[in-house]
C-alpha cells in the first residue's frame, strides 16, 4: 500500500497500491447478431439501430455511415475489431450463469453503448479494456447487487452501489486492470461526519481492499 | 469578462449527457474531466440577466442545442458556486480550493455565461461524488 493518506473525524484513507430499472427494447443476442451481420456487410448502423428503440433518436446521426476517411477501410476495421470485442464482452455478460444480474447490466452496457456513439458516433463507445476489467469483476463476484453504471468522459465504466446513511462505493474500471474506488461511510463513533476513502487497486484485490470498510456488507446480496 | 471569479451566491449548470444519467438520476461521471479537459465546463446563470430560473434554463437550452447535440435524457444540473466550493474544500482529502471563472467562448456559437471549474484532477472521482452531493435543482437538457 503506497500514499495513505489519512483525516480523522471527517476521514480520508488514500491508497496507491498497484435496484436498477430495466429499459424497455433491450438488445437480445439475435439484435446483436443481426447487428455484427448487416455491419459486416454494409458498414452501416442503419440496420444496427432499426433493433429496439433504446435510442430512437440516433437514427439521425447513424444515417450516413461512417464519414470519409483519408484510409477508411483501415481506420473502420480497427474500429470494428474493438467494437465487436465489445459486443462479445456483452454478450458473455448477458449469457454468463455466474454474473449476478446480467441481463439487466448487459442492457444498460447496451444502452450506454448507444449514448456513447450518439455523442461520437466515431468513437469506441465504450473501452474494450474498462469493460473487460468490469466483466472479470463480475465473474468473480457473484454475489453482487446490481449498481447503477454509467460512462466517465472518456468512456470508462463506473458503477455505483448506495446504501442507507448516505454510503456511497464507487468503482472505475480502467482499461489496464486496475481501479479506481472511492468509498463514503457513516463515522460510526461521530454520526455527524463521514468518512471517505479513496484509492487504487488491481480488480483482482479490490474486495480484500475494501472488504475492511464493510462494503461488501451492503453491495452483496 | 474572461477570468472573472464568480461569487460565491451566484449559481452555475452543467450539462450532463446521456451516459452519465441512469435510472433518471446524474452520475458523478457528469464531474469528471476529459482526458483533453484543463476545467470542467459550466455555465453562469446570473450573467444571462434573466427574469428567473426557468428563463436561465431556457437560455442555455438554445445554447446547448446550437452547439451540440443533446441526447434525450440529457439533463442540466444546477449547483452553488460557494455550496460546490466549500463542500470540496471541506470533504476532499487535500482540502482541494476549487476556483469557478468566467470563460466566455465566441465563434460559430457565442456562449457568453460559458465557465470553468478550475483545480480538478483527472483522477478526482472522490471529488466528482462530492459535487454530485452539491447538485441542487436538475432540468431537462431538451425543451
Amino acid at each position: 500500500m503506497l500514499g495513505v493518506s489519512t483525516v480523522s473525524g471527517d476521514k480520508f484513507i488514500d491508497y496507491h497500491s498497484p435496484s436498477r430499472q430495466l429499459h424497455s427494447g433491450v438488445w437480445n443476442p439475435r439484435d446483436i447478431q443481426n447487428y455484427w451481420e448487416s455491419y459486416a456487410r454494409g458498414r452501416k448502423y442503419l440496420t444496427f439501430l432499426s433493433t429496439p428503440a433504446v435510442n430512437p433518436e440516433s437514427y439521425e446521426v447513424y444515417r450516413g455511415g461512417w464519414p470519409d476517411k483519408k484510409d477508411p477501410f483501415t481506420q473502420t476495421d480497427l474500429l470494428a475489431n474493438e467494437e465487436e470485442q465489445v459486443q462479445e464482452l456483452i454478450l458473455e455478460i448477458r449469457t454468463s450463469p455466474s454474473i449476478c444480474h446480467g441481463e439487466i447490466l448487459a442492457t444498460r452496457l447496451v444502452t450506454l453503448f448507444y449514448d456513447a456513439k450518439e455523442e461520437d458516433f466515431a468513437n469506441l463507445g465504450i473501452v474494450v479494456g474498462s469493460l473487460r476489467n468490469f466483466y472479470n469483476f463480475f465473474q468473480l463476484h457473484t454475489d453482487l447487487k446490481c449498481p447503477t453504471i454509467s460512462l466517465t468522459p472518456d468512456n470508462n465504466i463506473y458503477a455505483s452501489w448506495r446504501g442507507d446513511q448516505k454510503k456511497v462505493f464507487s468503482v472505475l474500471f480502467l482499461p489496464n486492470g486496475d481501479t479506481r474506488f472511492v468509498i463514503f461511510k457513516p463515522n460510526d463513533l461521530h454520526p455527524e461526519r463521514q468518512i471517505r476513502i479513496s484509492g487504487t487497486m488491481t480488480t483482482d484485490m479490490l474486495k480484500a481492499e475494501v472488504a475492511p470498510h464493510g462494503v461488501w456488507d451492503w453491495i452483496s446480496e | 469578462m474572461k477570468g472573472d471569479t464568480i461569487p460565491n451566491q451566484h449559481h452555475v449548470a452543467r450539462l450532463c449527457d446521456n451516459k452519465h444519467i441512469d435510472g433518471g438520476f446524474i452520475q458523478a461521471t457528469a464531474f469528471m474531466l476529459r482526458s483533453v479537459d484543463e476545467n470542467l465546463s459550466v455555465n453562469w446563470l446570473e450573467f444571462l440577466n434573466c427574469s428567473c430560473r426557468e428563463s436561465e434554463i431556457d437560455e442555455l437550452r438554445n445554447t446547448f442545442s446550437r452547439k451540440l447535440k443533446l441526447g434525450a435524457k440529457a439533463k442540466i444540473a444546477v449547483l452553488t458556486v460557494g455550496e460546490v466550493r466549500e463542500k470540496v474544500l471541506t470533504e476532499s482529502p487535500d482540502r482541494r480550493n476549487l476556483k469557478v471563472l468566467h470563460d466566455p467562448q465566441y465563434g460559430t456559437v457565442n456562449d457568453p455565461s460559458h465557465s470553468g471549474i478550475y483545480n480538478l484532477n483527472h483522477d478526482d472521482e472522490l471529488i466528482a461524488e462530492l459535487i454530485l452531493e452539491t447538485v441542487q435543482e436538475t432540468y431537462p437538457a431538451r425543451k
